[in-house]
C-alpha cells in the first residue's frame, strides 16, 4: 500500500470525526503554539540584537562608567565600582581622541532626561532627551528618513537643534512636515533637523520616541553631564582587524590616565559587541529552557490524549480492522494505517499551531516586541508533534497490528 | 490447544502433499483438509469445534455446507478461506500447505486466494461501493487506475454499475450484499466462500443473490457456501453435512 493511499485513509478517519479531531488536538495545539511563540520571541529578540550590532557596526565599542552586569551583581560590587569609577568627563573624551591612533570616530552622549515636549497644544509627557555629538550619526548608523542630523557646527555652537524619532514628529506634526519646525522642550524651543525611520516595539517599550540634541547644548539646558546625565563614549575602530587593538589602546590611555598600577582594575568599563551577544546568549539560554518547560508540558499531554483517542479508535474500530484483515491487509498495513492516522492528526496540531503562533507573532510584534518566525521553528515544531505522533501512535497501532481476523470481525461495534 | 485431541491425529500429521491433478488430468483438487482439528480452550473445558475432519474440493465444484447451529460450519469456512488456523491438521490450498504458513503469507492467500462473503456484508460504511470493492485491491499493491477499472467490471458483473458511489446505507440489503460479491470476486480469487450469504435477506432477494451465484459458478468460479436451508442447499452440485464437528454426509447432489 502506498504512503498517498494510506495519508488518504488517515485523512478520512480523522475528518469522520471532526469534532472530537479537533478536541484531542488542543493539548498539541496549546503545545505548539506556545513552543513556537516563544522561540519566535527570542529569535526575533535575537535578530534586533544582531541588527542594532550590525548598525552599530561590528567595530564599534562604547566605553563607560561601570560595565553593565558585571559591576552590578550585587551590593558589595555596585559600591566596589561606585568607589573605584569616576564618572567619565569631557576631558576625558578630548584627553582620548587626541591620543587614540586606532580610533576612527570617537563619540560622546549622554544617558539622557526623560522630559515633557510640546508644540502648540500638543503634550508629550517622558519623551527620553538625550545630548550627543554630531558624529554619533555615523557611529549608531541611524537611519535618517526626513532632514539631517545637527551638524559639527551646531554642536559645538549649543545650537537648540533636535533630532528627533519618528512617534514625535508624527504626534506633534500630524498635518504638516516637521523640519524647520519648532518645538518646545522643557519650556526652551528647539528647531526639530531630522526624524528617524520609524524602529518598532522592543519589550513593549516603544523605541520611535526619543529626541537627541548637541552635547553641549543638553549640558547647558539639562545640567551637568553625571548621574542619571552620565556621559559615555562610543568609539570604532579603523580597522575590522585592528578592533581588539582599538579597545587595548583606549583601556592602555585611559588607566594611563587614570594612573593605574599593573594589579588595579579598570575604572572604566568598555563594552564590546562581543560582550554584547555573549549577555545575550547567557541570558536567553537560561530563559530558553524555562520557556520551553510549559510547551513541552503540554505536548507530552497532548501526546498522551492522542494516544488515548487512538486506543479509543482501535476499540471502535475493532471490526473495521477484523474486515480490512479478511480482505488481505497484512499486519505492517494495519500498523501503518494507524500510526500514519496518529502522526497526521498530531502533524496537523503541530501545523494549526505554528499557524496561530504566526497570528500570535503578527500581534506581538506590534505591541510588545518584533518577532521572527524560522523555517528552523516551523520545521521543528511540526518535526515534533510529528515525533509526538509516532510515540503516541506506536502502542494504539501495535494493539491493532495484533488482532486476530476473527475475533475482530466478530467483535459487536 | 494445548492439549493434543486423540492420538489417531499424531499418526496422520505426517505431511503428506495430496495428488493435485486425476490420472485423467482433468480434475484438479483445490482445497484438501486433512483430519483438521479446532478445539477452543475455555478455560474449564475445551470446546471442539471440529473434530477430525477431511475433504476435497476439487476447481470449478459447487459445494454447500449444511448443519444446525453450533455444528462448526462457520469454524470450517473461517479456516478454509485462512481468517482462522487449526489447532491440528493440514490444510492444503491450492498445492500450498495452509498450515505452516505465517501471517504474511496467509495474508496473502486472504488476498488473492479466497474472495469471502460474510452474512452481514460487512462493508466499510464510511466509503463508497466502489471503494469497498477496491479494498483487497489496495492490499494487493494494485495501481490505482487499474483498480477503478478492475472494481467497475466486478460491480458490473453483479448488476450495480449505476450504484457504483452509493454508500452502504444507501444500498438494499440484496444490493449490499452483491457489492459484497464483487469484492470478493475482485481480484478473481481461486475460490469463492460465503458463510450464510442469505442469512440476512428476505426470501426474494435470497434467490436473486443464489441466482448470482449460480452464474458465477457457471462463469467457472469454484463456489462453497454455508447455509442451513435445504432449498438453498440443493440449487449446489455437493452437499456436505456438517455434525457436532465432524462431516455427516457427503453427497454429489447434481
Ligand atoms: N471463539 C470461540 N470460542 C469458543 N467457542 C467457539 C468459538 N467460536 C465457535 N465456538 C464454538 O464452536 C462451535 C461451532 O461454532 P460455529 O460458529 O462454527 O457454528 P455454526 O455451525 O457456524 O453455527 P451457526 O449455524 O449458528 O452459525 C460452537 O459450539 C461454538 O460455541
Ligand atoms: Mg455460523
Amino acid at each position: 500500500m502506498k504512503l498517498i493511499e494510506i495519508l488518504k485513509v488517515a485523512l478520512a478517519a480523522i475528518w469522520a470525526h471532526k469534532l472530537r479531531s479537533a478536541l484531542t488536538l488542543l493539548g498539541m495545539i496549546v503545545g505548539v503554539t506556545a513552543f513556537v511563540t516563544v522561540v519566535s520571541l527570542i529569535q526575533g529578540f535575537n535578530v534586533y540584537i544582531d541588527e542594532k550590532i550590525a548598525n552599530i557596526g561590528a567595530k564599534s565599542f562604547s566605553i563607560q562608567r561601570f560595565i553593565p552586569f558585571e559591576d552590578f551583581k550585587d551590593t558589595d560590587t555596585i559600591a566596589a565600582a561606585q568607589r573605584r569609577n569616576k564618572e567619565l568627563t569631557l576631558d576625558d573624551y578630548e584627553y582620548l581622541k587626541e591620543r587614540a591612533t586606532l580610533i576612527a570616530k570617537l563619540g560622546a552622549k549622554a544617558r539622557g532626561t526623560p522630559s515633557q515636549i510640546k508644540r502648540n497644544d500638543q503634550v508629550l509627557d517622558d519623551v527620553f532627551v538625550t545630548g550627543a555629538t554630531a558624529n554619533t550619526v555615523d557611529i549608531e548608523n541611524r537611519n535618517v528618513e526626513n532632514g539631517r542630523f545637527f551638524g559639527d557646527t551646531e554642536a559645538e555652537g549649543a545650537a537648540r537643534v533636535a533630532y528627533v524619532g519618528a512617534d514625535i514628529a508624527t504626534k506633534l506634526f500630524p498635518a504638516g512636515n516637521p523640519i524647520g519646525g519648532e518645538i518646545d522642550i522643557r519650556g526652551l524651543p528647539y528647531r526639530v533637523v531630522g526624524v528617524e525611520a520609524v524602529k518598532g516595539t522592543v519589550f513593549g517599550v516603544p523605541q520611535d520616541s526619543f529626541v537627541v540634541i548637541p552635547l553641549k547644548t543638553y549640558q547647558l539646558d539639562f545640567g551637568p553631564l553625571i548621574r542619571q546625565r552620565s556621559l559615555y563614549f562610543l568609539a570604532t575602530s579603523k580597522t575590522d582587524q585592528g578592533f581588539s587593538d582599538a579597545v587595548e589602546e583606549a583601556r592602555f590611555l585611559l588607566r594611563a590616565r587614570g594612573k593605574l598600577g599593573p594589579n588595579e582594575k579598570d575604572n572604566f568599563g568598555i563594552v564590546t559587541p562581543d560582550a554584547i551577544t555573549g549577555l545575550r546568549d547567557r541570558i536567553f539560554g537560561t530563559f530558553f529552557i524555562v520557556a520551553m518547560v510549559v510547551p513541552s508540558i503540554a505536548l507530552v499531554v497532548g501526546a498522551i490524549v492522542i494516544m488515548n483517542i487512538m486506543l479509543v479508535s482501535v476499540t471502535e474500530r475493532t471490526k473495521e480492522i477484523g474486515l480490512r484483515k479478511s480482505l488481505g491487509a497484512r499486519r505492517v498495513d494495519i500498523l501503518k494505517q494507524f500510526l500514519t492516522e496518529a502522526v497526521t492528526l498530531a502533524t496537523i496540531g503541530g501545523m494549526i499551531g505554528v499557524f496561530l503562533a504566526w497570528i500570535v507573532g503578527k500581534i506581538m510584534t506590534v505591541i510588545f516586541m518584533q518577532t521572527y518566525l524560522s523555517v528552523f521553528a516551523i520545521a521543528g515544531a511540526i518535526g515534533v508533534s510529528a515525533l509526538a505522533g509516532v510515540i503516541s501512535g506506536l502502542f494504539p497501532a501495535w494493539k491493532a497490528a495484533g488482532l486476530d481476523p476473527i475475533e475482530a470481525l466478530r467483535a459487536d461495534t | 490447544m494445548t492439549e493434543t485431541p486423540i492420538a489417531t491425529a499424531t499418526a496422520t500429521s505426517v505431511v503428506t502433499k495430496p495428488n493435485l491433478v486425476s490420472p485423467d488430468g482433468k480434475i484438479q483438487v483445490l482445497i484438501a483438509m486433512q483430519n483438521i482439528w479446532k478445539t477452543y480452550d475455555m478455560g474449564a473445558e475445551k470446546v471442539h469445534a471440529l473434530h477430525g475432519v477431511s475433504f476435497e474440493v476439487h476447481r470449478g465444484e459447487y459445494v454447500a455446507i449444511t448443519g444446525p447451529s453450533g455444528s462448526g460450519k462457520s469454524t470450517l469456512m473461517n479456516l478454509i478461506g485462512c481468517l482462522d488456523t487449526p489447532s491440528q491438521g493440514d490444510y492444503w490450498l491450492n498445492g500450498k500447505n495452509v498450515s505452516e504458513m505465517d501471517d504474511d503469507e496467509l495474508a496473502r492467500i486472504r488476498n488473492q486466494e479466497v474472495g469471502f462473503v460474510f452474512q452481514t456484508f460487512n462493508l466499510l460504511a464510511r466509503a463508497t461501493a466502489l471503494h469497498n470493492v477496491e479494498l483487497p485491491l489496495i492490499y494487493g499493491g494494485i495501481p490505482s487506475a487499474k483498480r477503478h477499472e478492475m472494481a467497475k467490471q466486478a460491480l458490473g458483473e453483479v448488476d450495480l454499475t449505476d450504484r457504483m458511489m452509493h454508500r452502504p446505507n444507501e444500498l438494499s440489503g440484496g444490493q449490499r450484499q452483491r457489492v459484497a460479491i464483487a469484492r470478493a470476486l475482485v481480484n478473481h480469487p481461486s475460490i469463492l466462500l460465503a458463510d450464510e450469504p442469505t442469512g440476512a435477506l428476505d426470501t426474494a432477494t435470497s434467490y436473486d443473490i443464489m441466482n448470482l451465484f449460480e452464474k458465477l459458478h457457471e462463469d467457472g468460479n469454484t463456489i462453497i457456501l454455508v447455509t442451513h436451508e435445504h432449498d438453498i442447499a440443493a440449487r449446489a452440485h455437493r452437499v456436505i453435512s456438517i455434525r457436532d464437528g465432524l462431516i455427516e454426509k457427503d453427497e454429489q447432489i447434481k
